[in-house]
């Protein structure tokens, strides 16, 4: 089945920034910190990036429910200020990755955003059949063939 | 927020195309396993695995019906597989929101 697209989650913003302020953003620990692992109740206790392709980011959010929550995946695409692609786990969850794929591109003086979270390239595969991104491949489709079944 | 619901069995249940299939069947109506067994190429004992899995997950509920298993679908779970993604979504947004929040702070 081809699922990739259902099965992501989408989402887009508009910045006023130029698309390299945003861009960079994702990559200086000191702003990435701030935003993006981050929860609205928890706190980031340690980031830290290695901002080249194949390099690792780890970022830990002190959650008031969970304890600390370790954000970790590397990088796979980095070409600014357009593109930036990395995986993304967090172990104490699920096993495997999912892939965040950034793409930016420039809208007058700013710049729309569109964020895609979607499962795992085959070379980052495990063999984990049950893994989170095999699974997640199936979630949307089994809800379409409900619809398509007139059930909803 | 969190990255990841408690919905494992769940998730687990909707990755395979047969539970899928069995899903789609009983969303049409209610079925004696025999009936939803029998489209498939696989063995009826194989099609039981594949019911208990989606039981586990309370995707599918089974009551006697005389000598018969009845089984129905459940689809509060699918819900909430579906709000998780929602979940998800929400989550990303409010995280690119602080992201323009900090890039029209001053510059220091």
């Amino acid at each position: 089945m081809t699922n990739e697209a259902v099965s992501s989650v989408v989402v887009t913003h508009r910045f006023d920034a130029a698309p390299e302020r945003v861009f960079d953003a994702f990559l200086d620990v000191a702003i990435a910190r701030r935003f993006l692992f981050a929860t609205a109740k928890g706190e980031m206790i340690a980031a830290e990036i290695d901002p080249r392709v194949g390099g690792r980011y780890t970022f830990t959010d002190r959650r008031p429910d969970m304890g600390d929550v370790l954000h970790t995946g590397e990088y796979l695409e980095i070409d600014r200020p357009r593109r930036l692609v990395f995986t993304f786990g967090v172990p104490q969850f699920a096993p495997g990755y999912t892939t965040v794929t950034i793409d930016i591109r420039p809208d007058g003086e700013g710049c729309v955003l569109t964020l895609t979270n979607d499962d795992v390239p085959a070379a980052h595969a495990d063999g984990n059949r049950d893994g989170w991104t095999r699974i997640l491949t199936g979630l949307l489709p089994a809800y379409e063939d409900v619809q398509a079944a007139g059930w909803l | 927020m969190d990255e990841y619901g408690p919905l494992d069995d769940v998730l687990t249940a909707l990755a395979d195309p047969t539970r899928r299939a069995i899903l789609a069947r009983l969303a049409a109506s209610d079925a004696r396993v025999t009936d939803v067994a029998a489209p498939f190429s696989i063995s009826l004992n194989s099609v039981s695995k594949h019911i208990r899995i989606l039981e586990r997950a309370d995707l599918v509920r089974r009551r006697k019906q005389g000598r018969e298993h009845m089984l129905a679908l459940n689809p509060a779970p699918l819900d909430a597989a579906s709000d998780w993604l929602d979940q998800q979504r929400a989550l990303w947004a409010w995280r690119l929101d602080e992201l323009d929040k900090i890039l029209k702070e001053p510059a220091s």
